[in-house]
């Protein structure tokens, strides 16, 4: 077993660690990284291949080997899910995914004050612990800001210092300044999501997206090859923590990053200090570091996994778990989608940034009244491919055939002969309110390839709030989708209750210690030099993709780190 | 076995630098022949038959179970005059392949699937599936995707059906480096030109059909310096 002493461990360095590694590095701290899978590199993103990374999920966690659990409720047993929608190296989910970049709305930040104020508290449904964020939009603007300059996130400005600018998102929070890179071009879905969603009144846009437009930081522009998400970038276009922030953090000289470690346990003392992490290396050996600073940024499970198998005596209900908050209000989002087919053009759907091509907000957040309608909160509505990535398995698998043909045979061939470059999906990401009892815990009989217990989740979307939302956002898709030309329009089914893209919360930040784990810095109330950071500490999910509002957390955390805890250790707020 | 695995590796071998010479296969010729010096010199690098005189299998299935897993999968991707379907791929290749390798813990799934397939067919037409004729064959696979053939038990006729949907998709759209794909049939049937380097904009927001050839599998990426 060896041991090494270091100022900073970090557990996973991605969308937060990665950002975390680099900043804490340059002031002076001697910073080791864990990162259970390799560290590729651009190279490695030669070919393009849709068996190998979208369909066998090369970049994600083996679903058989680091098993994730799931049951709808708690009364039935929990069986491995088969997909895991998230990273398994170095730069975690920023190497594989979409590259969406929002920001979230200033009412994200307050959902329940929102409501509250809007329509009375009544309109919350009982069993939902939605809340508000202890900050405020204001409060992490500037991070969103360096986040979008210092990674290079490319779109085109709807708010800018409370100046509303058509063509771009309207409906956003204000910001200091324009995007550092201008909107990606619109391939032909994105001209025709434009036209449409004009043409009902909507206010559509670029999404903004962390890839690049024009050349920025020695790196070259996208070629709009359309390998996004699931894929690594050929280029090094997509700015994934890769590419960005691991540089930077290896050019301080005072990074490490240990590949192939899992971290199994964070050791903590009688104090009630965190001394440091445990973890099994890639030759199998048992590794200790000694740290002053403890930071967790894997992804969400790992959080509460690791607090939980980490208890002590004095910990007895695992560490920075006195409120009994740790692994519960899981959130993820929740996807209606429909097909829309052309017959009056092609749309080649397969060129450009696959995810989330051409976006509208105006069903998003508390954008639209929700008086009388029997939900609260929205979702993201976008256009793109079938399932985010365009390639023929990716549209052979997930999207369903429109009423009365099947999805076999003559006629099912002859329509994706002709459809596949004619069709486009159009998609509403909505935002799955809190609910206490939908949890993380450890599988009491499923263990991965560590014999570490695997993280169970216990969840359902299917709620009456979501479910209205649902059928709401069905309607609005469709009447995008005619407005768009689409000579046919038809729905994808909605599966089963198990939980969709972008899960968090599991280690919800708030401003009592009694009903959270963590404070806004990601630092936990009962262990001081232990922090969380990332999106399992979100106490509210919004509609957006969460990754640059992690970043931007994971920049905020460093700065208090580095100007305030650095020179007097101890509660940050 | 021994044998088996000889082949699978004379065929990986041929595979591999066979792959991207099917992009050369003349699909399009004018547009073909726009096509820059690096792109031809890894073109002509590889210009190997893909399938060899072999019969698409012997890596794992015996031949009773290829000549069913042939006429299923081609009943859920029929070919046509210029509409080119499983066979035309070589979807049972790809599958055989796979069973062997990547996939072959799915070894029994095939095998007890493929057994009750043929009870099923023995039980209620007297005759297994590879002999059945496209109606009847039709109306069997309908009776597995909504799980009222009778008689499965693992996997369940609706996980079978599911299954080899799933690997005939993956074999007639996956890059020919797997096995199947052949000729970029797959790719020609829905008119995917493959990992493209670059859409320029007026690609982008073309609403023509797209043309520039050849179509790009992974052995012409992997060679295109561009790509670095």
């Amino acid at each position: 077993m060896a041991t090494e002493k270091t100022d900073v461990v970090i557990v996973g360095v991605g969308a937060a660690g990665g950002i975390l590694a680099a900043e804490l590095g340059k002031a002076g701290m001697k910073v080791v990284g864990l990162e259970r899978g390799p560290r590729l590199t651009t190279a490695d993103f030669t070919t393009h291949d849709e068996l190998r990374y979208f369909q066998r999920q090369e970049l994600r966690p083996n679903a058989k080997r680091q098993p994730v659990t799931w049951r709808p409720d708690a009364n039935s047993l929990a069986s491995p899910l088969p997909i895991l929608n998230y990273g398994n190296q170095a730069g975690g989910g920023t190497v594989h995914y979409g590259t969406l970049s929002w920001r979230f709305h200033e009412d994200d930040f307050r959902a329940r004050s929102r409501t509250v104020e809007r329509y009375g508290a009544s309109v919350i449904p009982a069993d939902s612990s939605l809340t508000d964020w202890p900050l405020t939009y204001a409060d992490l603007e500037p991070f969103y800001d360096r986040a979008e300059y210092e990674l290079g996130v490319s779109g085109k400005a709807g708010n800018v210092q409370g100046r509303k600018i058509d063509g771009g998102n309207v409906f956003e929070a204000p910001r200091r300044r324009d995007y550092p890179l201008p909107a990606l071009l619109a391939d032909q879905s994105g001209v025709l999501f434009e036209a449409g969603a004009r043409k009902l009144g909507y206010h559509p846009f670029s999404s903004p997206r962390a890839i690049l437009s024009h050349p920025y930081q020695d790196r070259p522009s996208c070629s709009y090859c359309g390998f996004c998400q699931a894929f690594g970038c050929h280029i090094g276009a997509k700015s994934s923590i890769l590419v960005t922030k691991l540089p930077e953090a290896d050019a301080t000289g005072n990074f490490k990053l240990v590949t192939g470690a899992m971290c199994y346990r964070v050791n903590s003392d009688n104090s009630g200090r965190a001394t440091g992490v445990s973890y099994y290396g890639a030759d199998g050996s048992d590794n200790t570091i000694e740290a002053e600073l403890v930071i967790l940024a894997p992804f969400i499970y790992d959080n509460t996994r690791l607090l939980l198998l980490s208890k002590t005596s004095k910990f007895p209900n695992g560490l920075a778990n006195s409120s009994g908050q740790v692994g519960k209000h899981l959130m993820a989002h929740i996807t209606a989608r429909v097909f829309a087919a052309f017959d009056d053009r092609f749309v080649n759907v397969y060129m450009g940034p696959s995810a989330q091509k051409h976006s509208l907000d105006d069903f998003n957040a508390d954008n639209f009244d929700h008086s009388g309608l029997a939900f609260i909160r929205g979702g993201q509505v976008s256009v793109g491919p079938a399932d985010l990535e365009a390639g023929p398995i990716g549209a052979a698998m997930s999207m369903n055939p429109p009423p009365g043909i099947p999805r076999w045979g003559a006629a099912y061939r002859d329509f994706l002969a002709k459809y596949f470059t004619r069709y486009a999906a159009i998609v509403a990401q909505t935002e799955n309110l809190p609910y206490a009892d939908q949890t993380i815990d450890l599988d009491p009989d499923v263990r991965d390839q560590w014999g570490m217990p695997a993280p169970r989740l216990t969840y359902n979307w299917q709620r009456p709030n979501e479910l209205a939302r649902i059928e709401f956002m069905f309607q609005k898709l469709e009447g995008i989708g005619h407005a768009m030309g689409a000579s046919r329009v038809w729905r994808s089914p909605m599966g089963p209750g198990s939980p969709g893209a972008h899960h968090e919360g599991g280690t919800r930040m708030g401003s009592d210690p009694k009903t959270s784990v963590v404070n806004r810095y990601g630092q936990t109330w009962d262990i001081p030099n232990l922090f969380v950071i990332g999106s399992s500490t979100n106490p509210t999910m919004s509609g957006f993709n969460p990754t640059l509002t992690i970043q931007a957390l994971a920049y905020m955390s460093a700065d208090a780190l580095v100007n305030r805890y650095k020179k007097n250790p101890g509660p940050l707020v | 076995m021994a044998k088996h695995d000889e082949s699978r590796r004379a065929f990986l071998v041929r595979a591999a630098v066979g792959a991207g010479a099917a992009a050369g296969a003349g699909l399009v010729p004018e547009a073909y022949a726009q096509k820059s010096e690096t792109r031809r010199e890894a073109d002509a690098a590889t210009s190997a038959p893909l399938h060899s005189a072999g019969d698409g299998h012997g890596a794992f299935f015996n031949h009773d179970d290829a000549m069913t897993i042939e006429a299923f999968a081609e009943r859920l991707m029929p070919g046509a005059p210029d509409k080119p379907g499983a066979r035309d791929a070589g979807v049972l290749n790809y599958i055989d392949l796979a069973l062997a390798g990547a996939y072959a813990e799915l070894q029994d799934f095939y095998r007890r699937g493929l057994a009750q397939l043929d009870t099923f067919c023995r039980k209620n037409y007297n005759e297994p599936f590879r002999q059945l004729g496209a109606a009847r064959q039709d109306e069997v696979i309908a009776a597995l995707e909504e799980g009222k053939a009778t008689g499965f038990t693992w996997p369940t006729a609706q996980a079978f059906f599911s299954i080899v949907r799933t690997h005939t998709m993956e074999g007639l759209f996956a890059d020919p480096i797997y096995g199947g794909n052949k000729d970029f049939a797959g790719w020609r049937l829905v008119g995917f030109p493959g990992a493209q380097t670059f859409f320029s904009p007026t690609d982008m927001q073309s609403r023509q059909v797209f043309t520039r050839a050849p179509i790009t599998g992974l052995q012409a990426q992997a060679k295109d310096p561009s790509r670095r």
